[in-house]
């Protein structure tokens, strides 16, 4: 892909961290999960407040939907778009971000992660519902 | 079972193992080892419940990711992609405790969208993994056993037809597991991934399906590339069928050469089986070749050959050389060569291509050249057996005259007519081709040795392979002007004497010197 349309791509998904776009990037690859934001938080690595923030913004750029809460689990997909383009950019993006060299073209295009957003925190109640 | 009673899966040759189908709602578990089709025919099960029988599905994974499994379909020419885009079917990644959870609250979001979508089927793939939380009141009870059956109850409530995998594994908790999931579920069904020499085998055996009657026995599973899984019943099933055999008071001849069927006494019966044994070299395939184009020329009979030894065309062109064209019959399908190779052969896969051809071109005369590649190939005489019993029973019951060509590996003498092999008990027909050595060239005999309801002869006569193919030799030439093949004895033992006359000097008798 080349780095003139990544970052065309990047623009037009309208996505701008790095965090909101790996909790997309799960979302994606799992197609339709059932599953809570701390379960979510430790299988892309980071804690459970950044993923559940990029949760929100995502649903507000209409990037995801996610269904009623049930005993601290929601069902998670990637809306479909009725705009080509988009979808087409997005599919590209995560096929680019599966190889090492495609996430370093994301990484220097997305905001950084803090550092204080990484990591495991110790499992809340909601989760062991 | 009717239709509406039974969940068929449109697994390619799995119904027919089910006799039609799975009763519906029944709670159907899977379970092999790594690596024997689990997850595959669970998808298939989906799959076909969809696009074969409009009834849309779900799939619950605990620790594929999704998009790997829709990557793996697209390979089998399965797009669940499109099918998820029009909503019958989801794939929904989750835990084994939220799916626990989920199956047993009241407002579950998977139950919701199972029937918002109007679902019938559900595959949940790795059911094993559905281990209690330590300190869940589940935990302190009976564990998994209590979670399988609430698993059971929640679907069953849905009318949801269930599909599970579980790994078999070799750890004693693992076998314990199994056990208890054998003894829940309805319909057991296990995959097996064995190693036979140097290659792996995949099989799949019903071990109990509640509420019907199934083939039983350890059947053959293929993966085929483009389609999907493929069931090919084991060759020693017996048929179902048991109507009446049919028989024929009908004679046909065996190549259309007069002298031959005089030796058979007037040819053989339509639906009548025979043995060709010989050594190698002695014109076995020639005269299948001529038994079959006689067939197809002369009594209007569609042929087929099966050969493990040599390529279609290796076939046509030597049959050409003979003056025997057959690819006028190979064209227009009047004549089917079937040639699979013996590496790797597998019986059940190979023995249901046959009974394919036989019924798709309405087979009426059958070589199979040779019985002795399939020994080779094989390896267990007790299968070899199985298919040959097998491809009798179903010839015999079809009326199909068959032919099967056996090389006899003793070319300095017969001791006996099949000496790895002795089913000549099961054919009609006995028909012997030998070499027979005679001052020092080999001259080919052919002896009918057995034919069941016929007076046939037991000369034995000279053949000759020449321009039209095989026609006995006149008794009265002398094919050795010097010694004629009347003056020997012991040709079947391959080592003919001589009725010795005395030296004579002067016009005496005279005694050789040691």
């Amino acid at each position: 892909m080349p780095e003139t349309s990544v970052q065309r791509c990047v623009d037009g998904v309208g996505i701008s961290s790095l965090c909101d776009w790996d909790v997309f990037a799960f979302v994606y690859r799992h197609v339709t999960s059932l599953i809570s934001t701390e379960h979510i938080a430790r299988l892309v690595g980071y804690k459970s407040k950044v993923v559940g923030g990029a949760l929100d913004r995502l649903e507000r750029q209409k990037l995801i939907e996610r269904s009623r809460p049930s005993r601290g689990v929601r069902l998670y997909r990637v809306l479909d778009s009725k705009d080509a383009e988009r979808r087409r950019c997005l599919k590209e993006l995560v096929i680019l971000s599966e190889s090492r060299a495609g996430r370093l073209e994301l990484v220097k295009r997305l905001s950084p992660v803090r550092s204080d957003s990484i990591g495991e925190e110790e499992p809340s109640a909601e989760s062991m519902n | 079972m009717s239709e509406n009673v039974v969940t068929r899966t449109g697994i390619k040759g799995l119904d027919s193992i089910l006799l039609g189908g799975i009763p519906r709602t029944n709670v159907i578990l899977v379970q092999g080892v790594t690596g024997s089709g689990k997850t595959l025919m669970g998808m298939e099960f989906i799959y076909r419940g969809i696009t074969q029988f409009n009834e849309p599905g779900l799939i619950v994974v605990f620790e594929t990711n999704p998009d790997k499994l829709i990557r793996d379909a697209a390979g089998f020419g399965w797009n669940l992609e499109e099918l998820q885009r029009e909503k019958k079917l989801q794939i929904i990644f989750t835990s084994p405790q939220v799916f626990d959870q989920e199956l047993r609250s009241s407002d579950s979001l998977l139950l919701e969208t199972a029937s918002e979508m109007g679902a019938q089927r559900i595959f949940v793939d790795g059911v094993g993994l559905l281990t209690p939380l330590p300190g869940s009141v589940n935990f302190v009870r009976s564990g998994f056993r209590e979670l399988f059956q609430q698993l059971i109850e929640s679907l069953n409530r849905e009318n949801l037809t269930a599909m599970f995998s579980l790994e078999a594994g070799n750890a004693s908790d693992s076998k314990a597991t199994v056990e208890m999931a054998d003894f829940l579920a309805d319909t057991v069904i296990e995959l097996g991934r064995n190693r036979r020499g140097r290659h792996i085998q995949r099989s799949l055996e019903v071990i109990k399906s509640r509420g019907q009657d199934y083939e039983a026995g350890e059947h053959t599973l293929q993966i085929v590339g483009g389609r999907g899984l493929e069931v090919f019943r084991r060759v020693q099933a017996p048929l179902r069928a048991h109507s009446t055999q049919p028989t024929s008071d009908t004679k046909q001849s065996l190549i259309g050469v007069d002298a031959i069927d005089s030796l058979t006494g007037g040819g053989i019966f339509e639906g009548s089986t025979t043995m060709i044994v010989g050594v190698s070299g002695v014109g076995k395939t020639v005269l299948s070749t001529q038994i079959l184009r006689e067939g197809a020329r002369n009594h209007k009979t569609r042929g087929l050959l099966v050969s493990l030894d040599e390529h279609p065309a290796q076939i046509i062109r030597n049959a050409k050389t003979l003056g025997l064209d057959i690819e006028a019959e190979v064209a227009d399908g009047t004549i089917q060569i079937m040639f699979e190779s013996p590496q790797e052969l597998d019986i059940d896969a190979h023995y249901n291509r046959i009974i394919q051809l036989i019924e798709k071109h309405d087979i009426q005369r059958m070589v199979i050249d040779g019985m002795t590649s399939y020994s080779t190939a094989i390896g267990e005489i007790s299968v070899y057996r199985d298919f040959f019993h097998a491809i009798v029973a179903y010839t015999k019951q079809r009326l199909m005259t068959a032919f099967f060509n056996y090389e006899n590996p003793e070319f300095l003498g017969i001791s006996s007519y099949m000496p790895d092999f002795p089913v000549n008990s099961i054919v009609d027909n006995l028909i012997l081709m030998n070499l027979v050595e005679i001052n020092n060239a080999l001259h080919r005999c052919i002896s009918v040795v057995k034919s069941r309801g016929t007076k046939h002869s037991f000369d034995t006569r000279e053949f000759a392979i020449g321009q039209g193919g095989i026609s006995l030799v006149p008794l009265e030439e002398d094919v050795v002007p010097a010694i004629a093949l009347q003056n020997y004895s012991s040709l079947l033992g391959r080592a003919p004497t001589r009725f010795s006359l005395p030296k004579r000097i002067n016009g005496a008798a005279v005694q050789d010197r040691a």
